[in-house]
């Protein structure tokens, strides 16, 4: 799925960005409830994002990932 | 009488209809009829001879398909619907219009209630009535009620013939009923546009010179659009009027700015209670005396857990298939509310909150601050599933052209940065349209068509 890099980056990007502050990186180790400190309604709102983008998202599947690599690496699957 | 595209129905010719309809459901001895009729002036015909000879009524959308109308005959009870459209039905069986008209052998005698409803003074005849609710969700209910007490209420605020109403709903709506009697009970005109979309509202206001208009807050929102910018010259607007969903502050702003001189109330109403306050000082919400008991006569309201309840004497008897309500009974509007100073706010109907893990959302005032937002035309705020949150705010906006959606997404996030975290709008969706019924917001459907987005 090519897209989902791409849909998995924009998305965090543009949430870290409304957030307001300081910028912050966002790479493949980026660690989403740590670096990124992700709040529920963040997952929430990036759980929907991914479903209406991608057609299918981790966390409805039941898989909670660590790491903006593993919720790339979901749609590899 | 009625002004429509079709042409003009006098109040004599609607009378002569009338009584010939009222010899043909004698003749037929028809009970209960359901009424798909898209002539809007042969409808009042054929409402005003049901009411006179007894036989309920039940009007159905005009344009509904017939899958709808065998789905509504059959949760009804309806065996005969009353037509002019050529449908095939298999529940009800369809009677033309037309034949119920044409005068048989017998049965042709005088009507009682002749003239009943010109505002002369005597009773109107006692008949009953259903009548749809829309509802912001789920499938329309219909409420008892009865031409006598629907035909009083009206009389008490009759105006001055001469005034030229548009009507702005659908005769099956209560809203419409209500336009219907008081033009008739005034003995003024009825304008009928072309069809419900405002821009033929617009064309018909202009054409036939509505005095009086009244219709939803989303129709006064397209017809701001339609009018900003443009002339609003040829209008001769008197008394705008909006009810049916709760007025946002800025559209009461924006009809002011538009219309210096034209009286505007928004009226608090419901097909179940009927008309309880008028408020016309241009500010959203009730004024809290509208729950002292001498505020309104035939309706009452007091708050309950946030509740506005009503206790009616002009409302239903009940549902269709539900028992009477009793006479002086409390009943829940479902529609919440704040009370903030001297004011009462609408934050949504309890049938739409919003449940974000556990927090209740209401809607409305999230709806208010996106509509507020420059390029936003129209937004449906809703409960979107979640598998974190159980649901999130999502919000459908229809953009207004030539603005970036992402630009607008920042500022409609910004204009909601000050609701709690759960309130806030997770999802911002552009739509070419946000799902209406009736020109209310329809909040339990998802729109379709989304566009500006990859």
């Amino acid at each position: 799925m090519p897209d989902a890099e791409r849909v998995v980056f924009r998305t965090l990007r543009s949430m870290l960005r409304r957030r307001g502050g300081e910028a912050t990186a966002v790479t493949v180790d980026s660690d989403l409830y740590g670096e990124l400190a992700l709040d529920s309604l963040e997952v929430a709102e990036l759980s929907a994002v991914l479903e209406d983008d991608l057609g299918r998202d981790p966390y409805t599947e039941g898989i909670t990932p660590r790491t903006v690599g593993e919720v790339i690496e979901f749609y590899d699957r | 009488m009625v002004l429509s595209a079709q042409g003009s129905t006098s109040y004599a010719a609607a009378l002569e209809l009338s009584m010939r309809l009222a010899a043909g459901l004698r003749r037929s001895s028809l009970g209960r009829i359901g009424c798909l009729v898209t002539d809007q002036a042969t409808l009042i015909s054929l409402l005003a001879a049901a009411s006179a000879t007894g036989c309920e009524t039940c009007t159905y959308p005009p344009g509904l398909p017939e899958a709808g109308v065998d789905e509504l005959a059959a949760a009804l009870h309806h065996t005969v619907v009353v037509t002019d459209r050529n449908v095939e039905l298999t529940v009800a069986r369809p009677l033309p219009v037309a034949d119920l008209s044409t005068p048989g052998g017998s049965g042709a005698g005088s009507w009682s209630g002749a003239g009943s409803w010109s505002g002369s003074g005597d009773d109107a005849a006692a008949a009953p009535l259903l009548v749809l609710t829309t509802g912001t969700t789920g499938r329309p209910k219909a409420a008892r009620h009865d031409w006598s007490r629907l035909v009083a209420a009206a009389r008490r605020h009759a105006t001055q013939p001469g005034e030229r109403w548009l009507l702005g709903y659908n005769l099956n709506q209560f809203g419409g009923l209500q336009v219907m009697l008081h033009a008739l009970v005034s003995g003024a005109s009825l304008v009928v546009p072309r069809s419900n979309q405002p821009r033929d509202a617009l064309d018909a206001m202009l054409r036939h010179g509505v005095t009086h208009a009244s219709a939803t807050p989303t129709f006064w929102r397209f017809i701001v659009a339609l009018l900003d910018g443009g002339a609003v010259e040829g209008l001769q607007l008197r008394q705008i009027t909006l009810g049916g969903e709760a007025a946002p502050g800025r559209l009461l702003d924006d009809l002011r700015r538009l219309f210096p001189d034209v009286r505007i109330s928004h009226v608090y109403a419901s097909t179940e209670f009927g008309s309880s306050v008028s408020v016309g000082d241009g500010r959203q919400g009730l004024p809290l005396g509208a729950l002292e008991p001498s505020a309104n006569g035939e309706v009452q309201l007091r708050i309950v857990d946030g509740q506005l309840e009503a206790r009616s004497s002009v409302g239903m008897f009940g549902y269709y298939g539900d028992p009477d309500i009793g006479t002086g009974e409390w009943r829940p509007t479902g529609d919440l509310v704040e009370v903030q100073g001297d004011r009462i706010h609408f934050v949504g109907r309890a049938t739409d909150t919003i449940n974000v893990g556990g927090v209740k959302v209401h809607p409305l005032p999230i709806e208010e601050a996106v509509s507020a937002v420059d390029g936003v035309q129209l937004a449906r705020v809703y409960g979107r599933p979640n598998a974190i949150a159980g649901q999130i705010v999502a919000v459908d906006v229809v953009a207004a052209p030539a603005y970036d959606p992402d630009a607008l997404e920042d500022a409609i996030r910004w204009a909601c940065r000050s609701f709690p975290p759960a309130a806030q709008p997770r999802r911002v969706r552009f739509v070419d349209a946000v799902g209406l019924r009736e020109h209310k917001i329809a909040r339990g459907e998802i729109a379709s068509g989304e566009i500006g987005r990859p």
